[in-house]
């Protein structure tokens, strides 16, 4: 008894990292989001729940960084999970081709996102950019656009760089999990006459359901995380058209209002788990 | 001695717990004072253009200076934060405006008023390193943040808001983009706030006073300033709102722009980018000759400080001193092609000798720096942005008064 007793001690050393890593940085946290303070003076003033009323009902930066923010997630999530499944399917067999194909889309996702930003910005420059000068040669100049300089649609234009970004990560968790599937499954369909996009619906989309989980949930993360690229691309701070949760955090906080910085903080991780509390609704209807 | 699986996890086990230990010294722990005064002073600033000369000038005076420079938009976000650790910036740089404010109020800044370097700087050059009567710092460079001229493509200086207009039409019938703006880049898009302020604003120091609430984005004179963007709208290169300022750089260095509406601190940019025309300031007089103020808009700003978190505080103002010599502001001065702060300084650049003449002109002080909030500057200028992008003037200025209202 008394040796398996001492067997918790072999927690602790994790205990002490976890406890001094992220439990006290947690609760200093939301210490100073009751408080007015600056960052750096050694005095400070107790305002109570004021900042966390302050970003939920009376911040109009915070609410454009909110809304941008679910409609990054909307987007990168369908699109990334939608392309990376695309690509997986059409590249899950073992092929010469397949493998260089699979090396090509995958290749991004070892860039560095200051380095995809710079491509990017390159592609939608409305001057000297790769987008507008393709639409000008092949006869659609009518919808050259200013991309990053849309206020309302420039969140889906970073959206479209990080889903190029990403999508190749994604696309090998599928890889792997369309590899799972017994051919077997794929022998019946055909004998019962099933088409390529039947097989797709019947077999393949039920049985990479758990891919799905981890892709969506992990885009999820990624979206509401997103912060170097959206820098890279608008710049420090950026314009509340390009202004997601992370950014604006940043933001408050390079603005010395540190307590308010926490309260942000607060309101941006229940929205994450919220979003994720949603998601795994949803996926338990949808997958049962 | 043979080593034993159990006297190997001893050891890696003293090991750590020494590492841990040496870590948790960190910044404001007991350090070897050998260490702590040996070795070279950290430099901090933004001007990665500049590094060349910095070393220049380093490798000339014999001093032991590191330059830790981080772009300029990351400076204004984190320097303070570092700085005040002491490991980084034993000597460093501040923007004027909110970023000196803040690092004078956290009580970084060593008071400089009785130092014998002072005397070497245009005393009237260098108020905004200044607060509470002491000298906290020494605004380096004289930047005119006023809008970049091809005088190839440029040849008159209009008067008045009418004239400017002309002008721009003028340039436009060429086929030319009368103006190239970087409105897609935060930090360089409200340069052009600037010279469209100060002579609209009913004082010098109305700008700064709607952060106070003692003024509004909603005031007639503010209005004006955003209509008059709106004029200015199509006269900027396609897609404005989205342009950076490396593009906007690029348009001015290949001819197609007349004027880059940005300032005098890219005129070295310009010059690296090939371009061999005429270099001039030209400001939009944005009223009628007779109410006109101003001829354009200067800053003083690269405040140099001495940090006094810093163990090195002596080396660091050793630095300061080597930079306050005319002779080596020259150096800077000219190999940057900036003006500077300092007295009977030479300057042989010829781009600076051409704009020397601006030195003595009727300029204001840049209004964009007495925000001392960001999200308060950032709502303001992203008004005028706004209005370049189709938002009317009045729903630009209202949107940008409630972001005021909830930020000041």
């Amino acid at each position: 008894m008394r040796s398996s007793r001492s067997l918790y001690l072999f927690a602790v050393p994790a205990l002490i990292l976890y406890g001094g890593f992220f439990l006290l940085p947690a609760a200093q946290g939301l210490r100073y989001a009751t408080t007015d303070w600056d960052g750096y003076s050694p005095t400070f003033r107790n305002v109570g729940a004021a900042n966390l009323t302050d970003v939920v009902t009376n911040d109009d930066l915070f609410r454009h960084a909110l809304t941008n923010n679910l409609k990054f997630l909307l987007v990168v999530v369908l699109g990334q999970t939608a392309l990376a499944l695309l690509l997986a399917v059409l590249l899950a067999a073992r092929s010469r081709g397949s493998t260089w194909l699979r090396a090509l889309f995958f290749l991004p996702t070892i860039l560095s996102s200051v380095s995809v930003a710079f491509i990017w910005k390159f592609v939608y420059d409305p001057n000297f950019g790769l987008a507008n000068a393709l639409l000008r040669a092949v006869g659609l100049g009518r919808f050259e656009s200013s991309y990053l300089g849309n206020e309302s649609t420039a969140i889906l234009w970073v959206a479209v760089a990080q889903i190029w970004f990403h999508a190749g990560q994604m696309m090998v968790v599928y890889i792997a999990g369309i590899n799972q599937i017994p051919d077997e499954l794929y022998d019946a369909a055909k004998t019962d006459g099933a088409g390529r996009w039947q097989q797709f619906r019947h077999v393949t989309w039920p049985m990479v359901a758990p891919a799905t989980t981890l892709v969506v949930a992990y885009t999820t993360l990624q979206s509401f995380k997103a912060f170097d690229l959206i820098l890279g691309l608008a710049g420090n701070p950026p314009r509340s058209g390009l202004d997601v949760l992370a950014t604006r955090i940043y933001s408050t906080f390079a603005n010395s209002q540190l307590g308010y910085a926490a309260a942000e903080s607060i309101v941006f991780m229940a929205a994450i788990a919220l979003v994720t509390f949603l998601q795994n609704r949803a996926a338990r209807t949808v997958h049962g | 001695m043979p080593y034993s699986r159990r006297r190997f996890l001893h050891l890696a086990t003293g090991t750590g717990a020494a590492a841990f230990l040496a870590a948790c010294a960190g910044p404001g722990g007991s350090s070897d004072p050998t260490s702590a005064s040996g070795g070279p002073i950290s430099f901090a600033h933004w001007r990665a253009e500049d590094k060349e000369v910095f070393e220049q000038i380093i490798k000339d005076s014999g001093l032991a200076v590191r330059q830790d420079i981080s772009p300029s938009n990351d400076y204004q976000s984190t320097a303070l934060q570092k700085i005040r650790g002491g490991t980084v910036g034993d000597a460093f740089t501040a923007f004027r405006g909110a970023q000196f404010l803040e690092i004078a109020k956290a009580g970084i800044s060593t008071d400089l008023t009785s130092k014998a370097l002072v005397q070497k700087y245009e005393p009237n050059l260098i108020t905004a390193g200044a607060q509470d009567g002491k000298q906290l710092g020494l605004p380096y460079q004289l930047v005119f943040n006023t809008p970049l001229a091809n005088r190839d493509l440029v040849t008159e200086t209009p008067k008045d808001w009418d004239g400017f207009l002309a002008l721009l039409e003028t340039l436009k019938g060429k086929g030319l983009t009368p103006i190239a703006w970087p409105g897609g880049d935060a930090a360089n898009a409200g340069q052009l706030l600037n010279v469209m302020v100060v002579n609209n604003a009913p004082a010098d120091d109305t700008l700064g006073r709607i952060e106070t609430g003692e003024a509004k984005v909603t005031d007639d004179w503010f209005l004006t300033v955003l209509k008059q963007y709106q004029q200015l709208a199509p006269y900027f290169q396609k897609g404005a709102t989205g342009t950076g300022s490396d593009a906007a750089l690029a348009l001015f260095a290949q001819g197609k722009a007349g004027l880059l509406a940005t300032g005098s601190f890219q005129v070295s940019g310009v010059r690296k980018l090939g371009a061999t025309f005429p270099i001039d300031l030209l400001a939009p007089i944005t009223t009628t000759a007779d109410k006109a103020r101003y001829e354009g808009v200067f800053n003083a700003t690269f405040i140099l400080g001495v940090n006094a978190k810093s163990s090195k505080q002596d080396a660091a103002q050793a630095w300061l001193d080597r930079l306050s010599d005319p002779a080596v502001a020259g150096v800077y001065a000219n190999g940057t092609a900036q003006h500077v702060t300092v007295k009977g300084v030479e300057y042989t650049n010829p781009d600076l000798k051409a704009l020397a003449p601006w030195l003595t002109k009727k300029t204001a002080l840049a209004p964009r720096f007495q925000f001392s909030n960001l999200d308060v500057r950032g709502a303001v200028e992203n008004a005028a942005v706004a209005v370049v992008g189709g938002k009317s003037p009045e729903e630009a200025a209202e949107a940008a008064q409630k972001v005021v209202d909830q930020k000041k």
